[in-house]
């Protein structure tokens, strides 16, 4: 039995079903993410474990544990929020310490083991510092160290770092990462970032319109995506309708294929192209080609000023068979 | 927040709001029911209904003179407002920005300072002399300047930030026109919402001051709230008539006032 | 910059000014510079002459005494309804909560003489409102034109005021503070008691001063109920600039000065407190 069992969730509001019959299974100490664009009930479905937002019928199971009936105040579930939702009368040490406090956990104890937490997401020298006096970044932290100093069973974080600029962004979640594998901790992650969700993740549920279309590891969700949608929301996948796809290979293709861009080889092969344009993205670079009238995004390693090949110049393409997934 | 769990406002919420709604309509309703009644004394309820009190009232010559008279001062007053604060907020706005914070101090004056406190200044100092002008609608539309001073001057002052006037300016300067030219034909026709609606409120406001019409005036230039106060041993019956017309009179107004901030969101 | 900012625009400019500021000089800062002056011209010369007198004074004490009394309940009691009121304002449903929050800027229109006087026939001694709790067996007898009768009456306008105030302030508690402070184990006691009251407390304080200061100066309410009897600042004020008998203007401007010093002193003490408590910066 899992450590986190979700069974026939569903949750609708105002008639509309926000999802329906949502099952999925979570083991001790797996970071799992929650994919999909906006709108397809990942957050909901948090706010539904987290119990901030009830849900119509299913079973949530932690630990055997069936958290439905219960308040969020029973759960032992710790989160972060986007918007930080630090407690703007209080300090940072404050903050972390309310947890601690609500289950009237000593005085002494309860510094420690805020001093520990923050010095665990590098901001042991802040805490006197209320919020308006903290960047983005060192809010998210004082809120992560804040819901790790309780010791929840349970880590759900709700598109923590989308408020943040980019650099922060990569160290928070490096950090965040590192912090999980120490601790041990079970832990959910929204976001719709990809990039984030592959890098993070020991498995990832791929959401869309209130289903869990897709879950797996990272590899296996960017290398066989199950269907058009996936294949379109991981990576930039190339994707060709059959009668286009049998035209491009030369061979019979039974339905809609997918085609990742850095497994088309250029420079060889028997199909015929001409560039179009390029993009460089800095260690990429992504071609735009017309081959035979089917346009196609290769990327190449950008290995060497010499290796740019000029707009409007043919060029021979080579895509292996394995290169070549076909999606429903 | 367009998929979050929005509960049904639950009864208790309900209630309240109903509560606070009765709270604030009673005296409203009681007025309403006297006015409409053809007599009613010491006893829970009316003996009958009519429209007689309406009638009395509206024929009566000196409450239209005192209708007549308020809405004089009060336009009056609006209008020298708008003549004063308009270059005002146009010359602190574009030319001395610094200034503004002097000015958001300046109009805390009208509120700091109760009226009563004024008048004992202003009958002093224009009660008799050469600026004598106690007993005499000048004076009002002079105070009653003070009192739209600090509604006018926020609201335009909130949308002159929000159209960016340095910006509307120098674009307008840039196409050729001169700074008179761009105020009045670029910058005043922004300025209408902000304008409308502050002047509606003032209306309201100044439509129901007592103070200083009252100490200052009195029945040398009655107007209606001190007709009121006059009124005050006649028929309870055409009191009520008469305070209900007032307030239906302000009701449009400020209705009117709320239209326009919907349309301005 | 603009291109147009040569030394004359700005004089010019600075003309336009000046029918603003005469105006306003005239109307608003004179009084109160008389008033000022004048509140220390007593029939002995210039000095606290005045002041003394009023201070010795049980008559003028008492118009003191109870013009705070009556400030004080009426903005405690319209408080507590506002906050009651605005909180749940916030949790209806937009249809509802629009009207009502109308409705309660319109009511606040019909202060000062229209009120007394509707409050005359509801609570006055052949009130409607007052038979009705009288033969419910509530109350014996309601006296409107009492101390007690005034705070109803006062309590009864600071209420739009109120909500007016503190509906916004609610803005500021934001709704993921009480998801995060209950997946942290506080209950709604404990949130208000940690979170939701310190975080209001400066918007409590600012709105508790503006209707303190609201209940202080208010005239025509209390002098229309009353036709200038009851024994609060602002008539004994008035009483001695208007009417036949006892003509005092210096002792006016004493007394108007004793009010001023009243709301200025309740002011300091709000910004006292407001720098004790905690202060969200915007």
């Amino acid at each position: 039995m899992s450590f986190l069992s979700i069974q026939n969730l569903h949750k609708s509001y105002g008639g509309t079903a926000i999802f329906s019959d949502i099952n999925a299974e979570i083991e001790q100490g797996e970071f799992v993410t929650l994919l999909g664009p906006s709108g397809c009930g990942k957050s909901t479905l948090l706010r539904c474990i987290a119990g901030l937002t009830e849900v119509n019928g299913g079973k949530i199971l932690l630990g055997g544990e069936d958290l439905v009936p219960l308040s969020p105040q029973k759960r032992g579930i710790g989160m972060v929020f986007q918007s930080y939702a630090l407690f703007p009368n209080m300090t940072a040490a404050q903050n972390v310490a309310f947890g601690l406090r609500m289950q009237k956990v000593g005085k002494e104890e309860s510094a420690a083991r805020v001093q520990e937490a923050l010095a665990m997401v590098e901001l042991g020298d802040f805490a006197g510092r209320y919020p308006h006096q903290l960047s983005g970044g060192q809010c998210q932290r004082v809120a992560l160290a804040r819901s790790l100093v309780t010791r929840p069973r349970l880590l759900l974080l709700d598109e923590p770092l989308s408020a943040l600029d980019a650099r922060i962004r990569k160290h928070l979640r490096e950090q965040i990462r590192s912090i999980q594998q120490e601790l041990g901790l079970t832990t959910i992650f929204v976001t719709h970032d990809q990039e984030e969700a592959l890098v993070m993740s020991d498995r990832i549920f791929l959401m869309n319109a209130g289903r869990i279309v897709q879950s797996g590891d990272a590899e296996t969700l960017y290398t066989a995506p199950v269907d058009a949608f996936a294949a379109g929301f991981i990576g930039n996948y190339n994707l060709l309708d059959a009668p286009t796809a049998s035209r491009l290979l030369g061979r019979p293709v039974n339905g809609q294929v997918a085609i990742r861009p850095e497994a088309i080889v250029l420079g060889q092969g028997p199909i015929s192209a001409i560039i179009r344009s390029h993009s460089l993205l800095g260690n990429i670079i992504r071609y735009r080609v017309d081959a035979g009238g089917v346009e196609l995004l290769v990327d190449v390693l950008n290995r060497s000023a010499d290796d740019l090949h000029a707009n409007g110049h043919p060029i021979s393409l080579d895509i292996a068979a394995n290169a070549v997934r076909e999606v429903a | 927040m367009s998929r979050a769990d929005v509960p049904a406002a639950s009864l208790y919420h309900r209630v309240v709001v109903w509560l606070l709604f009765l709270i604030l309509l009673l005296p409203l309703a009681g007025t309403l029911l006297y006015s409409l009644a053809t007599s009613w004394s010491a006893t829970i309820l009316p003996d009958g209904l009519t429209f007689k009190w309406y009638l009395e009232l509206w024929g009566e010559p000196r409450f239209l003179k005192a209708f007549g008279q308020s809405l004089l001062v009060c336009f009056g007053a609006l209008a020298l407002s708008v003549a004063l604060i308009l270059p005002l907020l146009f010359v602190v706005h574009y030319h001395f920005p610094k200034l503004d914070a002097v000015m958001n101090v300046l109009i805390l004056l009208p509120f700091a300072v109760p009226p009563v406190v004024s008048a004992v200044g202003l009958l002093q100092l224009y009660g008799s002399g050469p600026l004598a002008m106690v007993g005499t609608p000048w004076i009002l539309i002079g105070c009653y300047f003070t009192i739209a001073l600090p509604f006018m001057y926020r609201a335009i002052t909130n949308n002159l930030q929000a159209i960016n006037l340095r910006d509307l300016m120098d674009a307008a300067h840039l196409l050729g026109a001169s700074t008179w030219k761009a105020a009045f034909v670029v910058v005043l026709p922004n300025l209408r919402k902000g304008l409308m609606v502050s002047l509606f409120l003032s209306f309201s406001f100044l439509f129901g001051e007592f103070v200083f019409a009252n100490l200052l005036v009195g029945t040398r230039y009655e107007t209606l709230q001190v007709y009121l106060n006059n009124m005050k041993n006649s028929s309870g019956h055409f009191n009520s008539a008469l305070v209900i017309s007032y307030f239906f009179f302000v009701l449009v107004f400020t209705w009117a006032a709320n239209r326009l901030n919907r349309d301005k969101a | 910059m603009s291109a147009i900012h040569k030394p004359r625009g700005k004089w010019l400019a600075l003309l336009c000014l000046l029918p603003f500021a005469l105006f306003f000089f005239a109307f608003q800062v004179a009084p109160l510079i008389w008033v000022a002056l004048n509140s220390l011209n007593t029939p002995d010369g210039w000095g606290l002459g005045n002041f003394e007198k009023a201070f010795a004074s049980k008559f003028y004490m008492q118009a003191v005494k109870f013009s705070l009394q009556i400030a004080f309940w009426s903005s405690v009691f319209g408080m507590l309804i506002a906050i009651i009121g605005s909180y749940s304002l916030r949790q209806v449903d937009s249809k509802l909560r629009d009207f009502v929050i109308a409705f309660s800027n319109m009511t606040s229109n019909f202060a000062g003489v229209p009120l007394a006087f509707a409050f005359i026939i509801l609570l006055g001694f052949n009130g409607a409102l007052t038979l009705l709790l009288i033969q419910a067996g509530l109350i014996d007898s309601f006296n409107l034109y009492s101390k007690n009768g005034l705070i109803v009456l006062y309590t009864y306008f600071q209420i739009p005021l109120g909500v007016l105030l503190l509906y916004p302030a609610f803005d500021a508690l934001r709704q993921d503070w009480r998801e995060s402070a209950a997946l942290l184990g506080a209950g709604t006691w404990a949130f208000w008691r940690h979170i939701g009251l310190p975080v209001l407390t400066p918007a409590l304080l600012g709105t508790f001063v503006i209707l303190l200061a609201n209940a202080l100066g208010a005239y025509a309410t209390v002098y229309y109920l009353t036709t200038g009897n009851f024994n609060v600042l602002p008539i004994r004020i008035a009483a001695m600039i208007s009417g036949d008998i006892s003509l005092d203007p210096n002792m006016a401007s004493a007394l108007a000065m004793i009010l001023v010093g009243l709301m200025a002193a309740i002011t300091l003490v709000h910004q006292l407190l407001l720098r004790r408590s905690y202060h969200v910066p915007r």
